[in-house]
C-alpha cells in the first residue's frame, strides 16, 4: 500500500495526529446511539435529492396554461411552480422517485431527530459538559420543522396553499408588529406573487446553510467531547468502551447510510406521498377537506383546533386567538426545551460533568416529566386529525374535539404518574431488564444440593462470538504509541523504540503467537484462524496468514 | 392502502381502508336482471366511457333523462307498500316519521333507494350507503310508481361521459365538491355526526342525482348553478377519482399527510430503528 | 456456540468450526454485494428504457440495501469488535492556560480602552450603519399594511359574479343551493371571496340593522374564516351550518353566521345584498368590518 499521500498532506497540514486519533476513536456500542445517525443520513439524502429537484423546479407564481402530460389538468391556469412540479413528476426520468424520496426523507428526518432527542433527554446525556450540543440540537430540530414546512409549501398545490394561508394568519396574529411582519413576508396582502420565490430562497439556501453549519458544530462537539456511554462492566466516567472507529465502526455506520437510503428509496418508489396532481393548483377560494400539515406540524395544528375561541380586546387593540396556540405555545415549547439543562440543574444542584448515562428508570422524576410532556404533544398531534379520526371511527366530530380538549389535560398527568411508578418499581428490582445469570445446581457426593451463579466467563462465551475479546483492551497501536510516549522515547526521533513496538504489534495483529511485551499494556491476541487474520472465501484455503499491517522494517 | 375489489366481473372499486365506505353503489351492476347495463371500462382518464343500453337515443347531449317504464308502476306500488309505506305513508305523502315524497322527482327516489340508504335501518342517524335491497329493475319500478303520483322534480339523469371534459370537471369539482368530500373524493366527517361520504362507490347516475337533488346535508345544485354539461364534467372527474393516477405507488387511502405521517414514522423510521438495533446491539 | 468453555472454544478454533461460521458470513456479504450489483444494472436498464417510478424505487432499495447490508455485516461479523477502551482526555484547560488567556485579553482591552472617545464613536458608527442598511432591506420587502387589512373590493353596487366572471341572477340558485361569489371585476379574489347561500328554511334570525340585507332569503357571508383565514366552504344544508375545513369552526347561517363550535372567535362578516330591476344580485355596500382573522390594530 502506498502511504505517500499521507506524508504529503501531513507535511503541509499536520493532519496525522488528528487522523490517527479519529481512526482510533472508540464508539460505545448501543442501538440507541444510532438514532442520530438516521437523522444525519436522512439529511444527506435530503441534500442530494433536493439538489436534483432544484434543477427542474421553477419557483414562480406566474400563471401559465398547463398542457402537460397529466390530462385531468389540461388547459388549467396554474402557477409555474405547480406546473414545474407536475413536469418533474411526470416528464423527468426518475423525477417522481426523487421528489417522493425527498418528501419521505423529510418525514423520517424530523422523526429521527425527535427520537434522538428523546434518547438524549431520558438518559441525561444533555448534562454537563454537553449543554451546548443540546442547544445546537434543539436549534436543528426547530430548523428541520421550519424547513419541512417551507418545502411542503413550494409546489403551490391546494393543500399546501391552505397551509400558507394559515401561516399568514399566524404571522398576522403577533402582537404589535404582526401586520407589518405579514406584509413584509408576503410582500403585501395575501396571497400575492412573492411568497413562493421567497420560501424557495429560504428553503434551498438560508435554512440548509444554517443547518449544515449547526450539524457540523453538533458533530464536531460530539467528536471532541467523545460519546457518552451506558453504565456497565469496565465503563467509568473517565473512559470510553466500545468498537474502534477503524474499521468496524466506519463500516457499520457507512453501511447504515446505505440502509437508510434504501428504506427511503423503497418508500419513495412504492408509497405515494403528496400526489399534488390530485390536489390541483392552489386557488384561494378553493379548499379541500381533510387538510392536514405534515406530521411534524401536527402538534401545532392540533393546538389550533383545541384552543378555545378566546380573543383579547381592549385599549383599541386585539390579541387574536391563534396567537396563543400558534405563537406562544411554540415559543414556550422551544424555550423550555432549550432551557432544560439549566432548569433541571435548579432542582438537582448537580454541577458535575457526566459521561455515564442514566438509566431512565433510575431517574424517575426526569422520566415522568419527559413522559408527561411527550404525552401532551402526542395528544395535540392526534388532535390534528380530529376529522379523519371521526370519519374513520364513525364518531361525531364535536365529540372527538371535546374528547381531545379533555384528554390534553387528563392524559399527561396520568402518563407522568404511571411513568413515575413504573420507573420506581423497575429501579427497585435491581437486575430488572438484564439477562438472568445461569444458576448452576450441583449435588455433592453426600447428596447435598447447592445452587450458585454460573461462572461469569461462561456467560461471556455465551454472549460473544470470536470477534469479541473478553475484557476491554486499548487499541494495540494506541497502546504502543502511548507506551512509547510515556517512556520518553520520541515518536519520530527514536526509530528503534517505534520499530520494536511496531514489530511486536504486527505480530499481534497478524495473529502470530508472541510473548506479551513485558511491562507494556496487554495486547489483544488474535488466535490463528480467527477473522481478520487472513484466509477466507476469496483467498487460498488453509491457515496461510496475510499481513494486515506493514512492517516498517520491511519497507526499508 | 387501496383494496381493489372486483364486482360483477366488470368494475373495480377501490375502498379506502379505515373509511366507512361500502360498495353498495355497485350492487345494482352485480345483478344481472338490471334494466340498465354498463359496458366499457372505467380505468384511466382517457378510456372512460360509460353507456347505458336502456336509454333512448342520447346523441351528444351530456345528460339525458331516463324514461321510466309505466308498465312497472304496479310492481313499484307493491314494493313501495311493502318496504316504504310504514314510514312514508301508503300514498308517499309522508308521516310524522318521514317526509313527503310526492313531487320530489324520480332522481331523489332513485338516489336514496339505489345507494341502499333507503329503507333506513335507524331513522335517528344519518343514512349511510349499504347494499341496496332491490334489483335495478325493482328500484326503477319504485321510482316509476312514486314519480307517477305527481309531476315535478329532477328526473333520473343518464350521463354521457363521452361528451364530458375531464379537466373542466376537475375545476368544478375542486370548487364545488372538494370542500366536503375532499379533493380526492374520499369523504370526511362534518360537524355533529354528519359525514360527507366517500365518492368511490358511486355510479355516474348516482353522482349526477346527488348534485341535482342535494340529499341530506348536501346543498342542491340546480341548472342555474351548474349546467347539465358541467354536471357531466364533474361526474367524469369523480369517475376518474375512483381509479386515479397513482403514479407514486400505493395510494395510502388518499387522505393526505395523516397516513403519510404514520407510514413515515412507523415504517420508515421504524424499520431504520430495527436496523439500528441490529447494527448497534445492546451494551454488554 | 452454546454451552462452551474457553477450552472448548480453543478446540473449535483448531478444528476450524469457527472458521466455518466466518466463511458463512462471507458468503452472505458476497451475495448481498452481488444483489446490489444486479439491482444497479437493472436500475440502469429501467432508466435507459424511460424510467418507471415503482421499479426505480424497488431497484434502488436493493442496490442501496445490498450495499448497506453487506458493509454492515462485514463490519460486524468479520472485523474484530473489541470491546476496546480509550481514556477520556480532560476537557478543561489547565488553570495556567486560562490565566494567560485572561491576561492577554485584558492587555488588548486596556490598549483599546485608552482611547475611549474612539471606542464610543466606533460603536455609534457601526450601529448607525447597521440600522441604515438593515432598515431599507426590511422595508423593501413589502408595503406598510396601512388600510390593507380593513378593506375588500366590495363596494356599493358591486355585482355578484362567479369565479368565471359571470353575473349571478336571483333565480340562479335553487333553494338549498350555495355558490362562491366575488365583486365584479375581481373574480377569484382571495380577500373578497364570499359565500352566497339560499337556505331552504325561513326562520332566519336577522341581526338588528340587517333586516334588508337578505332579499328573497339570500344570505352572503365572507368566506374567510375569522380563526385562521381558511375558506369556510363546507355548507351543511339541513343543519344550516358552515364548517371550516382547517380547524372545524362551525358557523350558524341562520343567526348571522355566529360561531357555534370550534375555535373561531367571531361571526363571519355579512355582505348586505339587493336585487336590481333585471334580477341580478348586487352588494348594498361593502363589508362593515374587517374580514378574516384578527390582528393587533383591530379593536
Amino acid at each position: 500500500m502506498n502511504y505517500k499521500p499521507i506524508d504529503w498532506v501531513d507535511e503541509r497540514l499536520g493532519t496525522a495526529k488528528f487522523t490517527r486519533k479519529s481512526l482510533n476513536k472508540i464508539f460505545p456500542d448501543h442501538w440507541s446511539f444510532m438514532l442520530g445517525e438516521i437523522a444525519m443520513y436522512s439529511f444527506f439524502i435530503l441534500l442530494g435529492t433536493g439538489v436534483f429537484l432544484t434543477f427542474f423546479f421553477v419557483p414562480s407564481s406566474a400563471d401559465i396554461v398547463y398542457h402537460g402530460s397529466y390530462a385531468p389538468l389540461d388547459g388549467h391556469v396554474v402557477s409555474q411552480a405547480y406546473a414545474s412540479t407536475l413536469d418533474l413528476s411526470f416528464n423527468v426520468r426518475a423525477g417522481l422517485v426523487m421528489r417522493q424520496m425527498h418528501h419521505w426523507a423529510a418525514n423520517v428526518f424530523v422523526a429521527a431527530i425527535v427520537v434522538h432527542l428523546l434518547r438524549v433527554f431520558f438518559t441525561g446525556a444533555f448534562r454537563k459538559p454537553r449543554e451546548i450540543n443540546w442547544l445546537v440540537g434543539s436549534l436543528l430540530l426547530m430548523m428541520a420543522i421550519l424547513e419541512g414546512f417551507l418545502g411542503y409549501s413550494l409546489p403551490d398545490d391546494l393543500i399546501s396553499g391552505t397551509g400558507i394561508r394559515i401561516a399568514y394568519s399566524i404571522t398576522l396574529s403577533v402582537p404589535i408588529v404582526g401586520s407589518y411582519l405579514a406584509s413584509f413576508l408576503f410582500g403585501g396582502q395575501f396571497p400575492g406573487d412573492k411568497i413562493i420565490p421567497r420560501f424557495y430562497t429560504i428553503h434551498i439556501l438560508l435554512v440548509p446553510a444554517l443547518m449544515a453549519g449547526l450539524l457540523g458544530a453538533h458533530l464536531a462537539i460530539m467528536w471532541h467531547q467523545k460519546h457518552t456511554q451506558y453504565k456497565g462492566k469496565g465503563k467509568t466516567e473517565k473512559n470510553v468502551v466500545g468498537v474502534a472507529m477503524w474499521p468496524a465502526y466506519a463500516m457499520q455506520a457507512g453501511g447504515f447510510f446505505f440502509l437508510t437510503a434504501a428504506v427511503i428509496a423503497a418508500l419513495g418508489g412504492l408509497a405515494q406521498i403528496n400526489p399534488i396532481w390530485m390536489y390541483g393548483q392552489y386557488i384561494p377560494y378553493k379548499v379541500s377537506y381533510a387538510v392536514q400539515p405534515d406530521w411534524y406540524m401536527g402538534w401545532l395544528d392540533g393546538a389550533l383546533r383545541l384552543f378555545p375561541s378566546w380573543e383579547i380586546t381592549g385599549f383599541g387593540h386585539m390579541i387574536p386567538t391563534i396567537f396563543f396556540p400558534a405563537v406562544l405555545l411554540p415559543g414556550i415549547t422551544f424555550g423550555l426545551l432549550m432551557g432544560w439543562p439549566w432548569i433541571e440543574r435548579i432542582f438537582t444542584k448537580d454541577t458535575q460533568a457526566h459521561n455515564l448515562l442514566d438509566n431512565p428508570r433510575d431517574n424517575a422524576w426526569r422520566t415522568s416529566i419527559g413522559v408527561g410532556v411527550m404525552a401532551f404533544y402526542m395528544v395535540l398531534f392526534f388532535a390534528s386529525s380530529t376529522d379523519v379520526l371521526a370519519n374513520a371511527f364513525n364518531l361525531s366530530l364535536n365529540f372527538v374535539l371535546w374528547a381531545f380538549r379533555a384528554l390534553v389535560f387528563v392524559v399527561p398527568p396520568i402518563a407522568a404518574y404511571v411513568a413515575y411508578k413504573l420507573a420506581k418499581e423497575a429501579s427497585s428490582a435491581s437486575r430488572a431488564g438484564r439477562p438472568r445469570k445461569a444458576m448452576v445446581v450441583s449435588r455433592s457426593n453426600e447428596g447435598e444440593y447447592t445452587t450458585e451463579e454460573s461462572d461469569p466467563r461462561i456467560e461471556v462465551e455465551l454472549k460473544r462470538s470470536a470477534m469479541h475479546s473478553e475484557v476491554p483492551q486499548p487499541l494495540p497501536e494506541e497502546a504502543s504509541f502511548h507506551a512509547a510516549e510515556a517512556t520518553g522515547e520520541g515518536t519520530s526521533e527514536s526509530e528503534g523504540g517505534l520499530a520494536m513496538s511496531a514489530s511486536s504489534l504486527s505480530s499481534a495483529a497478524t495473529g502470530e503467537m508472541s510473548e506479551r511485551p513485558s511491562g507494556g499494556p496487554e495486547v489483544y491476541q488474535v488466535p490463528p484462524g480467527t477473522p481478520g487474520s487472513g484466509g477466507g472465501l476469496f483467498s487460498p484455503r488453509g491457515p496461510k496468514l496475510s499481513r494486515s499491517f506493514e512492517d516498517p522494517e520491511e519497507e526499508k | 392502502m387501496i383494496i381493489r375489489k372486483k364486482l360483477g366481473g366488470r368494475i373495480l372499486v377501490p375502498v379506502a381502508l379505515g373509511v366507512a365506505a361500502s360498495v353498495s353503489g355497485m350492487a345494482l351492476f352485480s345483478q344481472g336482471a338490471a334494466a340498465a347495463t354498463v359496458s366499457g371500462s372505467v380505468g384511466s382518464a382517457n378510456t372512460n366511457s360509460l353507456t347505458y343500453g336502456g336509454t333512448s337515443g342520447a346523441g351528444n347531449a351530456p345528460i339525458t333523462n331516463l324514461k321510466l317504464d309505466s308498465s312497472t308502476i304496479a310492481l313499484g306500488k307493491t314494493l313501495f307498500v311493502e318496504n316504504c309505506s310504514s314510514c312514508h305513508g301508503d300514498s308517499a305523502g309522508g308521516t310524522s316519521r318521514a317526509p313527503n315524497l310526492v313531487g320530489l322527482g324520480a332522481a331523489t327516489i332513485d338516489f336514496w333507494v339505489s345507494t341502499g340508504r333507503m329503507p333506513l335501518a335507524d331513522p335517528t342517524v344519518q343514512a349511510i350507503a349499504k347494499p341496496s335491497r332491490f334489483t335495478r329493475a325493482q328500484t326503477l319500478a319504485i321510482d316509476a310508481y312514486v314519480s307517477s303520483l305527481a309531476t315535478g322534480g329532477p328526473q333520473i339523469p343518464v350521463v354521457n361521459l363521452g361528451a364530458a371534459s375531464l379537466s373542466v370537471g376537475e375545476g368544478l369539482f375542486s370548487t364545488n365538491c372538494a370542500g366536503c368530500h375532499t379533493i380526492t373524493g374520499v369523504g370526511d366527517a362534518l360537524a355533529d355526526a354528519v359525514y360527507a361520504p366517500s365518492l368511490y362507490p358511486a355510479t355516474s347516475t348516482q353522482i349526477a342525482e346527488a348534485v341535482r337533488t342535494g340529499p341530506g346535508n348536501m346543498p342542491r345544485f340546480g341548472t342555474g348553478n351548474l349546467s347539465d354539461q358541467q354536471v357531466a364534467d364533474i361526474v367524469k372527474y369523480v369517475k376518474y377519482l375512483q381509479h386515479p393516477n397513482n403514479a407514486g405507488g400505493i395510494g395510502l387511502g388518499h387522505v393526505g399527510p395523516v397516513t403519510e405521517g404514520f407510514v413515515g414514522i412507523l415504517i420508515g423510521l421504524g424499520s431504520l430503528m430495527i436496523a439500528g438495533y441490529w447494527i448497534g446491539g445492546r451494551a454488554h | 456456540m452454546s454451552s462452551s468453555t474457553p477450552e472448548l472454544e480453543q478446540e473449535k478454533v483448531k478444528v476450524g468450526l469457527v472458521k466455518t461460521s466466518e466463511s458463512r458470513f462471507e458468503k452472505v456479504v458476497a451475495v448481498s454485494f452481488a444483489l446490489s450489483l444486479l439491482a444497479s444494472i437493472g436500475l440502469g436498464i429501467v432508466y435507459w428504457q424511460g424510467g418507471q417510478t415503482q421499479a426505480e424505487g424497488a431497484l434502488l432499495f436493493f442496490a442501496l440495501g445490498g450495499l448497506g447490508f453487506g458493509i454492515v455485516a462485514w463490519g460486524k461479523y468479520l472485523v474484530p469488535q473489541g470491546p476496546y477502551v480509550q481514556e477520556r482526555e480532560e476537557l478543561k484547560s489547565p488553570e495556567s492556560e486560562r490565566a494567560v488567556l485572561i491576561e492577554s485579553l485584558e492587555r488588548g482591552v486596556t490598549q483599546i480602552e485608552r482611547r475611549s472617545f474612539l471606542v464610543k464613536l466606533l460603536g455609534v458608527s457601526i450601529a448607525a450603519f447597521g440600522v441604515i442598511t438593515l432598515f431599507p432591506f426590511i422595508r423593501s420587502l413589502g408595503p406598510q399594511p396601512k388600510k390593507m387589512l380593513y378593506v375588500t373590493n366590495w363596494k356599493k353596487g358591486s355585482a355578484l359574479v362567479r369565479s368565471d366572471g359571470s353575473k349571478v341572477r336571483a333565480s340562479d340558485l335553487e333553494v338549498g343551493g350555495v355558490l362562491t361569489v366575488f365583486p365584479e371585476g375581481h373574480a377569484g379574489g382571495a380577500i373578497s371571496q364570499t359565500i352566497l347561500i339560499r337556505p331552504s328554511f325561513e326562520d332566519i334570525v336577522t341581526k338588528p340593522g340587517r333586516e334588508t340585507w337578505g332579499p328573497q332569503g339570500y344570505l352572503a357571508y365572507s368566506k374567510v374564516c375569522t380563526h385562521a383565514g381558511c375558506p369556510v366552504g363546507l355548507y351543511q344544508e339541513l343543519t344550516q351550518q358552515l364548517l371550516c375545513p382547517c380547524h372545524q369552526s362551525l358557523f350558524d347561517v341562520m343567526t348571522g353566521a355566529n360561531p357555534v363550535f370550534g375555535p373561531a372567535p367571531r361571526p363571519l362578516p355579512q355582505l348586505p345584498l339587493e336585487i336590481d330591476s333585471q334580477g341580478f344580485l348586487l352588494a348594498q355596500a361593502g363589508y362593515d368590518e374587517p374580514i378574516g382573522p384578527g390582528f393587533w390594530e383591530r379593536a
